[in-house]
């Protein structure tokens, strides 16, 4: 396990936790709610498809799911926008939860490359029966109840709410590492073949761990259809939410427990201030992808483990220790790395 | 519904299918030998219909004859893209990472596009893209019938070059077991970089066909590559035979959903089989059980 | 592992470091309503340079744009410059957000106006509202927006649902004999075009038309071939299609064509609209008799339009015909907010906000501008248009003066 000491933990939360009262004005802490969403989903995203190696474009069916409930919910009991809807985001998470069950007994059937389509062929039949169906609004969508808190309020309780879910979903993502389940998890992504003969009950284990990710996804859909008070189904079955979520972990540093949060954090605040700053949109996109080239290219296990190993490997150098003894080199050696 | 619109729909199908069939081919030949899932196909194949945009608009250059200009140089693309990026990827989680730096090169093609041609949409003219013919009492466009012969030329060039050539036969050979065939000698390298370079070629062809047949801007590539990447799981990762018979299967079943009974229906009814092939047969159509390692 | 914590240990005073200099951000909120002499009033918008939209949100620039300088060529807004400050959306409705806050809070925009399209509009007048800033529009007038409940969102466009009513009440009226006996309703499942279709469909049922083709198609189609020939085989006089764009309109004409179905009256939602973005993709000669309603046309006489022409043509180039309606839109947009800032004689949100909803009657290019208590533009006069040769002219309501002669039968195909 990446040992991080719990005060500087604790010195990160505080950061977080002071940050909307530090920086009050709103486009920051908008930036802050809608970075803290991505970074609770990029970790729960990583709980599964990081631990096992089933790498998941479907993320976006509990997101949706998640959105779909809040606005549903508080648009058919004549709820009054405002806090009362914070009770719904659990709920949403619930049923989340419920979706991914038969959603995973379709998709966990196939192994890996066949599993990346599948999730993104199933993602799409949800994201057309949203559109098409009749309880859903169709693609009128569905516009929640206004929430009469003026701008300079407004953000806060949404920021909070979502660092809670963000500590959730780092709190069961690091409980799951550390438990024997995490251990099966990632015995699947090293070779799923040799967990089975092992005795691990892969089906078992892969079909928890995806319910288990979709529980905190559907939550943080549920939170951002609150936010943004609007929803279509187009834009919360997105399917570039799918790859940005994937991408995050990735960038940050696949299969880790940290990796995810800074993927989060640096992807997203990054993205929404470029687009803010260039208007010039094509030009954005050049921008974006050929950062996200030179990350990939040159950190190709993510920042965490790429910055990490760096870190060592000058100190080990101070101390003369042969930096080859670095556990944190690939993502074989990471999977390995907790034992 | 009469039968003779199921009939056109079947046909408007086939010769749609086939063009999806060239496009794809490219993406599984490339998954095939390098395990690369290259999600900037279909940005490419707007970079290939754009090209012919530009041959034939300043250049008065026809559509077709423009495509020896335009088939070589995706080629080169393809090979620089390889050299560049592809060749770098190493390691376990090498498909998933390939599937990311795809993207990013995806979005600075989309990119630089949208600055060269700006965002409006545009569609390929010739005389044969509005005219058609009588056949069997159905108005046949002209285009769809080019598109598809094309497709069919292309493709069988392809098949005879990878069942008749020396070159061939170790593209097959690393197809089927890279490190085997690395042992008998083959250059797999070499394979790899010209099989890239061959998978984006076929790109400029179906583009330009795409080009004729719909009005086109950058975005339109989200399209394309979600249907490319169902059509080549469909058919089986990896599987040429696959990728033609999965393409037009998806277009014919599309088109005939959309006109007996609604084309809302259309994309479910193809996911759903979509899903319940890969149920019964998680290898897809035509895929080898494990040729892969997961 | 002792020693990644010596990783995480720098990364903690890393986070320190950033914390402290967050420290030093200063926070404001919205701005005030006065503006000194001799500064300039900054309009905010959020326009979606890229994605989806991204070819409306590019006309709507070149509409704010024109306006700004006719105003600022007369003057200004009670003698303060106009300045424009424009942010990219993405076509994005979380970009949207973050924009608006950002306009209002970090750039002190004075004023802010809609983005374009339905989809944004509302997150977007949601958004600003919270400010208690005013949101002028000029497209994204689906019933679907004034339903949500919000006192700051104006739209001096067209209210969509009845677009269709002049046309069909134009076919209704033809004389027996030549009046049309079937028809054909296609529409995209969009909450800007459905609405349409159905109150023009009530209308043409009345009048004895028979409906053959009925059917709805999900926007995310990219193969329109196979249902533009099951419209085709249904071998309908009339067709009326809901689409929201010039390559769906396109790939039907083409698909027709094909087909060699020549209705004799064809009318779309949306796409011949687009001036020259529509008949350079379909060709000029195939645009003859295309019909689309709309609220506003290039050769227009009301307030403000031929200046705002002529301003198109010698800035972009082109003629009348190939300016598209969204231009007009976003330079409604400004004249209704200069109209709104001249009579409370300040920027005040609030002010405009409540003189907006007074019942007043505004003017701009696309004609005069009342809102109800909605937000709705209730006194928008809807009109259809028709490409005639090069030209695109206003032919219904029949009843206005203006209305130019119906081509009908639509010519074939290429004639």
């Amino acid at each position: 396990m990446l040992k991080v000491k719990p005060w500087l933990w604790a010195l990160a939360l505080v950061v977080f936790a002071v940050f909307p009262i530090v920086v009050s004005n709103p486009t920051y802490t908008t930036i802050g709610v809608f970075t803290l969403l991505f970074m609770a989903c990029a970790t729960s995203w990583n709980m599964f498809s990081g631990y096992s190696g089933y790498v998941s474009l479907g993320t976006g069916i509990f997101y949706g799911c998640g959105a779909y409930t809040m606005a549903l919910v508080s648009t058919h009991a004549h709820m009054a926008g405002g806090e009362a809807q914070f009770w719904l985001v659990p709920l949403a998470g619930l049923v989340a939860m419920v979706v991914s069950v038969p959603v995973g007994a379709i998709a966990l059937r196939v192994r890996r490359h066949t599993f990346v389509v599948i999730t993104i062929a199933l993602f799409f039949v949800f994201q057309l029966l949203a559109i098409n169906a009749s309880f859903t609004g169709g693609a009128a969508g569905i516009s929640l109840p206004i929430i009469p808190w003026l701008f300079n309020y407004y953000n806060l309780p949404f920021y909070y709410v979502a660092l809670g879910i963000v500590i959730f979903a780092t709190l069961l993502s690091a409980g799951v590492r550390r438990s024997r389940f995490g251990l099966q998890l990632l015995a699947i992504r090293d070779d799923e073949d040799r967990a089975l003969g092992l005795g691990v009950r892969v089906t078992a284990v892969k079909m928890t761990g995806f319910t288990m990710s979709a529980f905190t996804i559907g939550m943080a859909g549920a939170l951002y259809a609150m936010f943004i008070g609007q929803i279509y189904p187009q834009f919360v079955f997105e399917p570039n939410f799918d790859i940005t979520v994937a991408l995050m972990a990735f960038l940050g540093g696949f299969g880790t427990l940290l990796g995810p949060l800074l993927g989060g954090l640096i992807l997203e605040a990054s993205q929404q201030y470029l687009t803010l700053s260039f208007s010039n949109g094509s030009l954005y996109l050049i921008l974006f992808g050929v950062l996200f080239l030179l990350v990939i290219l040159f950190m190709p296990q993510g920042i965490v483990p790429a910055v990490a190993k760096w870190w060592n490997d000058r100190a080990s150098k101070r101390e003369r220790e042969p930096a080859a003894m670095d556990p944190v080199t690939g993502p074989a050696a990471i999977g390995a790395n907790p034992r | 519904m009469n039968s003779s619109a199921l009939i056109h729909a079947i046909l408007d199908g086939i010769l749609t299918g086939s063009v999806y069939a060239l496009m794809a081919t490219g993406l599984t030949l490339i998954f095939g030998v390098m395990d690369i899932i290259n999600v900037a196909q279909g940005i490419l194949v707007i970079l290939g219909a754009y090209l012919s945009y530009t041959l034939s608009v300043h250049f008065g250059i026809d559509l077709f004859a423009g495509l020896i200009i335009t088939i070589p140089t995706l080629f080169v693309v393809g090979i620089v893209v390889e050299r560049l990026f592809m060749a770098r990827l190493k390691g376990p989680e090498r498909v998933s990472m390939s599937i990311l730096v795809t993207y990013a090169i995806a979005l600075v093609i989309e990119g630089a596009l949208n600055m060269i041609y700006s965002i409006n949409v545009i569609q390929l003219k010739a005389w044969y893209v509005n005219r058609s013919f009588l056949i069997f009492g159905i108005y046949l466009p002209y285009i769809y019938l080019f598109g598809f012969i094309l497709a069919v030329v292309l493709l069988a060039a392809l098949y005879v070059m990878l069942y008749r050539t020396r070159f061939g036969a170790s593209i097959r050979a690393s197809l089927a077991d890279q490190v085997a065939a690395a042992l008998v000698g083959i250059n797999v390298k070499r394979v790899s970089t010209i099989c890239f370079g061959l998978g984006i070629a076929v790109t400029a062809a179906g583009g330009m066909v795409y080009g004729a047949t719909n009005a086109f801007n950058a975005s339109t590539s989200y399209d394309l590559i979600s249907r490319l990447l169902t059509i080549i799981v469909l058919g089986g990762m990896g599987s040429l035979g696959g990728a033609l018979l999965a393409a037009i299967l998806m277009v014919t079943l599309g088109d005939v959903v959309a006109v007996v009974w609604s084309p809302i229906w259309s994309s479910p009814t193809f996911f759903f089989v979509l899903v319940v092939v890969l149920s019964l047969r998680p290898q897809g159509l035509f895929g080898k059980r494990s040729a892969r390692v997961a | 592992m002792k020693r990644n914590g010596r990783f995480f240990r720098a990364l903690g005073v890393t986070s320190v470091a950033v914390a402290s200099m967050a420290l030093m951000v200063t926070t404001s909120g919205a701005s005030s309503s006065t503006i000194a002499k001799g500064k300039p009033v900054t309009i905010g918008i959020s326009l979606s340079l890229s994605g989806d939209f991204s070819s409306d949100g590019l006309a709507f620039k070149q509409g704010y744009e024109l306006w700004q300088s006719a105003v600022n060529k007369s003057g200004g807004l009670l003698g303060h410059q106009v300045k424009l400050d424009i942010v990219s959306d993405a076509s994005s409705p979380t970009q949207v957000v973050t924009n608006y806050q950002k306009l209002i809070s970090l750039d002190h925009v004075n004023l802010t106006v809609g983005p374009f399209s339905s989809l944004l509009s509302l997150p977007a007048a949601k958004t600003v509202a919270r400010y208690g800033y005013a949101m002028v529009e000029g497209a994204g007038g689906a019933p679907s927006v004034f339903q949500a409940g919000l006192t700051n969102l104006f739209d001096v466009s067209m209210p969509v649902k009845d677009s269709l009513v002049p046309f069909a009440q134009w076919i209704a009226a033809l004389p027996k004999s030549t009046r049309p006996t079937t028809a054909a309703y296609v529409t995209t499942n969009d909450a800007f075009t459905e609405p349409q279709i159905p109150v023009a469909q009530k209308i043409m049922v009345a009048a004895g038309i028979k409906t053959k083709y009925n059917s709805v198609f999900p926007a995310e189609t990219t193969d329109y071939t196979p249902i533009a020939d099951a419209v085709a085989a249904a071998k309908a006089q009339v067709v009326v299609l809901g689409s929201v764009d010039v390559p769906t309109v396109s790939a039907f004409m083409q698909a027709f064509e094909q087909a060699h179905y020549n209705p004799k009256v064809f009318i779309a939602t949306g796409g011949p609209d687009q001036g020259t973005q529509f008949s350079s993709v379909v060709g000029i000669k195939n645009a003859n008799g295309m019909m689309v309603p709309n609220a506003w046309y290039g050769s227009a006489t009301t307030a403000g339009s031929p200046a705002m022409v002529a301003a198109y043509v010698k800035r972009f180039g082109g003629t009348p015909s190939t300016i598209s309606a969204d231009v007009a839109e976003a330079y409604s947009v400004g004249q209704v907010i200069a109209e709104a800032v001249n009579a409370t004689k300040g920027f005040d949100n609030a002010k405009i906000i409540k003189y907006l909803h007074s019942g007043v009657t505004l003017h701009s290019v696309q004609g005069s501008v009342k809102f109800d208590k909605l937000g709705e533009n209730n006194n928008a006069t809807a009109f259809t248009f028709q490409w005639q040769g090069s030209n695109f002219v206003q032919i219904n309501p029949t009843s206005n003066k203006a209305s130019k002669p119906v081509l009908f039968p639509k010519p074939v195909w290429g004639k």
